[in-house]
């Protein structure tokens, strides 16, 4: 994670308007190789809209332009799926999982050899390694699994599908704090693992303890940028989400 | 009235109006659509396969993949022209455009075939069984048979291959379904391709069992309708068994009430089961 390595992701320009008005505005938002970049903020500051935008998907409609280039690739004509044929996974923020199909079936569906070349596709055994939970709940439905298990499970998919990057939208959200240090352990983990991760995150007391950089959003513009340690000390991250002082 | 008669007659009914209504099963059990162009769908099978088989003499055998093919490609072309709407579920254009279809099928088949009717005989339904006093024709068993293999097929592929998986992930959930790479925009060209190709192998099963014209369709439309929401919108075993269902139920009361009356009766049963059971009488493909 050098400053002088060419990012894995990079988004320039990019734009999201919903009906006319515009949502998100990032001029620049680079991410480069084995970093977990955090992307924290206020309800609304934008945050889904870019993790959207940067698949080019949303469950609204929102009109994107902008450039999303991964290993130097620009991504900006593909459709959804072509961009995770690529290695772009987002885990969304709700309905991440298929409630009707079992833990098994979920993780059926892997990416191809092909689809996947030189990128690492978890085989199952990997992903019962990570989340011994999942193995012993993979006859169940994703509709009878609690909250921690479906993030769980809508973590392990995204790996199944050989990513590049990981794109989290609010993992934790919904969970009980231990829950929350569970899962943001496991995010942890996968980027010291090799893995390129953006995440999403409201919590930042929690989120600046694992991420190695973090973007400040407000507005649907990047406020502030920085080293998590940093940013931790920045009086506009400290008084609005750290209980009003820098730690 | 002979009662052993009457059961047969259901059998064959129910398996030929499941037959019907499989394509539609899987149409709105993945998409979430209807196709009110499916009755014409079904009269042009049933003509392509007449039409091969005494205009061009080729075998039956022949002319039912001929029907097919020319039913996924009509299936293809309706939904080639309203991907934006099924992909933005507008659903009262999507009825609108495929009511438009059905009628435009109707009047190019005028057009092509002429308003007069037609028997289409097979070698098959020229083939009588008698059995003491019950009748059916070999025609009737591969109706039966032909049914049970489709289910069969179909049951299996939805539940066990990678192909099925794909068209319950789109089904439960196409947003999420393009974030495991899936184009759904070819799932949903795929499965009106194949609500093409089964209507069309309908035809050409069920057809042979009365004259055919180029105004019918608004008959399989209803049926297939009333066998879809019976059996739990997108379940493929509940079409089955809602077919076979409102088969024996139509031959039992056209046979002792009036078959005048049979299409209204099944209404009754319809709005009954809705009354009773909101959901249909099974559960359906994509857990909505």
């Amino acid at each position: 994670m050098t400053g002088a390595q060419s990012p894995v992701l990079e988004v320039r320009n990019l734009t999201a308007d919903y009906n006319g008005n515009r949502a998100l505005t990032i001029d620049h938002l680079a991410l480069h190789e084995q970093e977990l970049l955090g992307v924290v903020g206020a309800n609304g500051a934008g945050k889904s809209t870019l993790v959207g935008a940067i698949l080019n998907w949303s469950r609204g409609a929102p009109r994107v332009s902008g450039e999303v280039i991964l290993d130097g690739e620009d991504l900006s004509r593909m459709d959804t799926p072509s961009r995770v044929k690529k290695g772009l996974l987002l885990i969304p923020e709700s309905q991440l999982i298929f409630h009707s199909m079992s833990v098994a079936e979920n993780l059926a569906h892997h990416a191809s050899a092909a689809d996947a070349a030189g990128r690492h596709v978890y085989s199952l055994d990997d992903i019962y390694d990570l989340f011994p939970n999942l193995a012993n709940r993979r006859g169940h439905l994703g509709g009878q699994l609690s909250g921690g298990e479906r993030q769980m499970l809508g973590i392990a998919r995204a790996l199944r599908l050989a990513p590049r990057v990981l794109l989290l939208d609010e993992p934790s959200i919904g969970l009980a704090p231990k829950l929350v240090l569970t899962v943001l352990r496991t995010i942890r983990q996968l980027a010291d693992n090799g893995l390129t991760v953006l995440l999403i995150e409201q919590n930042v007391k929690a989120a600046v303890e694992v991420v190695d950089r973090m973007a400040l959003l407000e507005r649907g513009r990047v406020l502030a940028e920085g080293a998590a340690a940093e940013m931790r000390d920045d009086p506009r991250i400290a008084e609005a989400y750290l209980g009003g002082h820098a730690t | 009235m002979n009662l052993a008669q009457q059961i047969i007659n259901g059998i064959v009914l129910g398996h030929a109006f499941a037959l019907i209504a499989i394509g539609w099963t899987v149409l709105l059990g993945v998409a979430r659509l209807v196709n009110f162009g499916h009755g014409q769908m079904y009269m042009l099978g049933a003509f392509i396969t007449w039409f091969a088989m005494s205009a061009w003499g080729l075998p039956y055998l022949v002319a039912i993949p001929l029907a097919m093919s020319v039913g996924v490609g009509v299936g293809y072309l309706m939904q080639r022209t309203m991907l934006n709407l099924t992909i933005r579920q507008d659903l009262v254009s999507v009825m609108i455009v495929t009511l438009g279809f059905g009628y435009v099928i109707e009047g190019a088949a005028a057009l092509t075939f002429g308003s007069t009717g037609q028997i289409l005989d097979t070698p098959l339904s020229l083939m009588d069984i008698y059995i003491g006093d019950i009748w059916f024709t070999w025609q009737d068993i591969a109706i039966v048979v032909v049914t049970i293999l489709v289910f069969i097929a179909l049951k299996y592929v939805i539940e066990n291959s990678p192909v099925g998986r794909r068209v319950r992930m789109v089904a439960e959930d196409p947003k999420l379904a393009q974030l495991a790479g899936i184009n759904i925009k070819r799932v949903y060209l795929g499965v009106f391709a194949f609500e093409g190709a089964t209507v069309a192998l309908a035809a050409a099963m069920v057809a042979p069992r009365t004259p055919i014209l180029t105004s019918m369709g608004f008959e399989e439309v209803i049926i297939t309708f009333v066998v879809v929401v019976l059996g739990g919108i997108g379940s493929v075993t509940g079409s089955y068994l809602a077919g076979l269902g409102l088969g024996l139920f139509t031959a039992f009361f056209g046979a002792y009430v009036s078959s005048a009356y049979a299409t209204a009766a099944m209404f009754v049963v319809l709005i009954a089961v809705l009354v009773l059971r909101p959901g249909g009488m099974t559960q359906k493909m994509g857990g909505h």
